[in-house]
């Protein structure tokens, strides 16, 4: 009896487990990446990369995947970011700004053709800061509005007259909105985009890969490698082992910083840690009832405990910053003072509101970094008496149209990746937030506007006082994670603008 | 058949029955212990223990990457997976069952149509169908579980048409036809008990389906919401930690694999013990 008995068991048994380790194994695969390049040639790389995009037209859809892979490599602007955040020479040689620093006079580059084979002039300046008014569907055009007229002097030389002086317009124009077009190079967008830059498109397999091509006739430094693939991976797990097994050179960013172990004690790894212009901030709706009440909006600051939160929820990479404004930006101040760690103050500042048995819907993004800290903040809320429900919302188009778009929650959690973007959380009342204070939206027209001198000052003015004003949590500043094969150079430590910069990649003969 | 042939498959139907039956049993038993007691808070996230080793301190199973107490979560997380799996099952069984037996017995037009609309629901991806729930309904374990159950109706549905049209020619059923039996009567009394047993498999089978749906599902931010656990959610959030820390890998995974595997063996024994040409023989 026994015997049959053990064969059925060990048999089935067998068979249920392969099953669960294979759901297990499978679950953690890389999906057998067709990608490039081993350690001998150097002529291509392959880079992971989280989000596909669903085009590649940024004036019409919004998200950071398209100017990430197309901006600096595909499209450029007359002027750009470093790898340190500074504004630097594009399309544009040089320029000058009027006294009443009212208008800017470009000096444009003579040599600079789109790969459509048109050359680069002022005519394709006008056209393409005139369509940003126009034809662009991003909320994020609103950065032109202050442009009053463009105007080509000559063929080399394009004048922009501002409606009043702003000392973010220039920096503006380092992002997506500043990216020149061709004239006739416009018709399909989001398939067939048509830049100056060093890179043209020459392939996209939906759901797999963008692979970049070096352009021939490229005006400027002529990048090291001829193609790089841009490898998009649905899963951080999947990622990690495509670089393990060779399948892709670098990961652009680690969504798994607990895994990032494997890496780390390897020399056939590099790991690059840094900074990005990502705040990971806990949303708060201050226009509805309970989180109306500043007092409550504290309370919750001071529940959480944002040391322990990065440790847990993201392995202690990242910065606890208590503000919306990172240390790479010149109006960074430590704001971790203004609400700290407090339960206790937590407690009694919820009992002076007359709230007990608090409950809140905590929507957050289903990305692995919002789901993780959800947990802890849910954890430590229950610690002062609050109950916060999490609902993961499927990321982009559930999160975008039922929080960003409706603003109906409570509280959410998102990483905002967009450099200098203190103005456009806290300045705009009809912003997800819906966040309303006269005093901060002064302020912010004031730095703009006011001369360059008072431009920090003021900046840091408005970002205390909306840390004050506790009209957001500051979780932690997103660490820049980059793991790469080692002796692939032109990395960015710190990540500070919208594009992944893969001009200037390379990777020594090995 | 033969006697001694006979009574060994009586043994054996009786053991795979107690070996499924002790681990169901177990399964149950985690489930319904965790509603009174568990060894610690199973959401409570402790950054000063996490990731403590299994089989010392307080911690029997160790804790993870937050800090909570995996034992308590494993149990906890029993229940989901049984409320997941009986839910999904349910409703699969419930409606497939007669759908396909009213086919099979049926026939004609009416049947075929039953059928058609049958394979345009197999045909719908099922995560969609649960995310299209979701959407309308708000995303909730329970919506997880419906859409689940509905997707697999097909499954049922089919099982039973097959089995239904091959017993619908039996002599049994001839005659009992003849004798002018109602078709209800017919369907309870003579297709019922004999289909009954690839039914329980086809459960068993989907049982495990679900519990691994589930885990998809959670991940997708549409099934069980975080913190609570699931063990798919726990076998999900372990990944990251394979290499480092794989036992968090281990127990969820062990866990899915023994409920399975005690489904199986369960069913398994049911069916030999519920199939009539078999009884007989006892």
């Amino acid at each position: 009896m026994t015997r049959p008995l053990l064969r059925l068991v060990a048999g089935r048994a067998t068979a249920v487990l392969a099953t669960a380790v294979l759901a297990t194994a499978a679950a953690g695969c890389s999906s057998g990446s067709g990608g490039s390049s081993g350690g001998s040639s150097v002529k291509s790389l392959s880079v992971g990369f989280v989000a596909e995009p669903s085009n590649l037209d940024f004036t019409t859809t919004d998200g950071v995947a398209i100017p990430q892979a197309m901006l600096v490599n595909v499209y450029e602007g007359l002027v750009k970011l470093d790898q340190d955040g500074k504004i630097v020479p594009l399309l544009a040689k040089s320029w000058d700004i009027s006294d009443d620093r009212k208008t800017y006079t470009f000096h444009l580059q003579d040599n600079a053709t789109f790969t459509n084979g048109k050359k680069f002039t002022a005519d394709d300046v006008v056209f393409s800061l005139n369509r940003v008014k126009t034809d662009w569907k991003v909320s994020l055009k609103s950065a032109m509005d202050v442009v009053s007229s463009v105007e080509k002097k000559d063929d080399t030389t394009a004048v922009v007259t501002l409606a009043k002086p702003s000392n973010s317009w220039l920096y503006k124009m380092a992002t997506r909105v500043g990216a020149m077009f061709s004239r006739d190079g416009i018709a399909d967008l989001a398939n067939t985009p048509v830049g100056t830059g060093p890179y043209k498109l020459e392939s996209w397999k939906r759901g797999d890969a963008i692979t970049l091509a070096a352009s021939p006739n490229y005006w400027g430094t002529k990048p090291k490698l001829e193609k790089v693939v841009l490898k998009y991976f649905k899963d951080a797990t999947a990622m990690n082992n495509a670089l393990l097994t060779g399948g892709i050179d670098v990961i652009s960013t680690v969504q798994a910083p607990e895994s990032l172990q494997q890496f780390t004690n390897n020399s056939k790894y590099e790991v690059i840690e840094g900074t990005t212009t990502g705040e990971v901030v806990l949303s708060f709706n201050n226009s509805k009832a309970p989180l109306n009440d500043k007092r409550v909006r504290q309370a919750i600051r001071h529940a959480i405990n944002h040391k322990t939160l990065v440790e847990t929820a993201w392995a202690g990479r990242g910065q606890v910053i208590g503000g919306m404004v990172p240390p790479s930006d010149p109006w960074y101040e430590d704001l971790t003072g203004v609400t700290p760690y407090d339960p206790a103050k937590a407690k009694a500042l919820l009992a002076e509101a007359g709230q007990s048995n608090l409950k809140l819907r905590l929507r957050i993004a289903n990305l692995p970094y919002a789901v993780a800290a959800g947990q802890v903040v849910k954890s430590q809320l229950a610690e002062v008496g609050i109950t916060a429900d999490i609902e993961p919302l499927e990321f982009p188009a559930r999160w975008l149209d039922v929080v960003f778009k409706q603003a109906d929650y409570d509280m959410s959690i998102i990483n905002h990746v967009e450099p200098r973007d203190l103005g456009a959380l806290f300045g705009n009342p009809n912003y997800y937030l819906r966040y309303n204070n006269p005093k901060v939206q002064e302020l912010l027209a004031k730095a703009d506007a006011g001369p360059e001198s008072d431009q920090i000052a003021a900046m840091k003015e408005a970002a205390r006082l909306v840390s004050e004003d506790a009209a957001a949590d500051f979780l932690f500043l997103f660490p820049n994670l980059i793991v790469a094969e080692t002796g692939v150079t032109g990395l960015p430590k710190n990540l500070v603008s919208e594009s992944f910069d893969l001009t200037v990649l390379a990777k020594a003969k090995g | 058949m033969s006697a001694p042939a006979a009574r060994r498959r009586v043994r054996r139907l009786n053991a795979s029955m107690v070996v499924g039956g002790a681990l169901v049993g177990l399964v149950v038993l985690a489930a319904l212990v965790s509603f009174v007691w568990t060894p610690h808070d199973p959401v409570h996230v402790d950054p000063a223990h996490r990731l403590a080793p299994a089989f010392g301190g307080d911690y029997l199973l160790g804790t993870d990457k937050f800090g909570r107490d995996v034992l308590s979560r494993l149990m906890v997380g029993a229940r989901t997976t049984l409320y997941v799996g009986i839910v999904a099952v349910g409703i699969a069984a419930v409606l497939g069952t007669p759908l396909g037996m009213l086919a099979g017995m049926v026939g004609g037009w009416s049947g075929e149509l039953v059928m058609r609309a049958n394979d345009l629901l197999f045909a719908f991806p099922a995560l969609l169908l649960a995310i299209m729930l979701g959407a309308v309904f708000g995303a909730s374990a329970l919506t997880a579980m419906v859409a689940i159950g509905v997707a697999t109706i097909p499954a049922f549905a089919r099982v039973a048409r097959g089995q239904t049209l091959s017993v619908m020619h039996t002599d049994y059923v001839l005659a009992a036809r003849s004798a002018g039996r109602s078709r209800l009567a017919i369907a309870l009394r003579h297709v019922l008990p004999n289909i009954a047993s690839i039914l329980i498999v086809q459960a068993s089978v989907s049982f495990a389906i679900a519990i691994l749906a589930e885990a998809a599902l959670s991940f997708l931010g549409f099934g069980t919401r975080p913190p609570t656990p699931s063990w798919g959610r726990m076998l999900q959030e372990s990944q990251e930690l394979l290499f480092s820390t794989p036992r968090l890998a281990f127990w969820p995974g062990l866990a899915i694999a023994l409920a399975v595997l005690g489904f199986n063996l369960l069913g398994d024994g049911l069916r030999d013990w519920l199939d009539p040409k078999l009884r007989e023989g006892r």
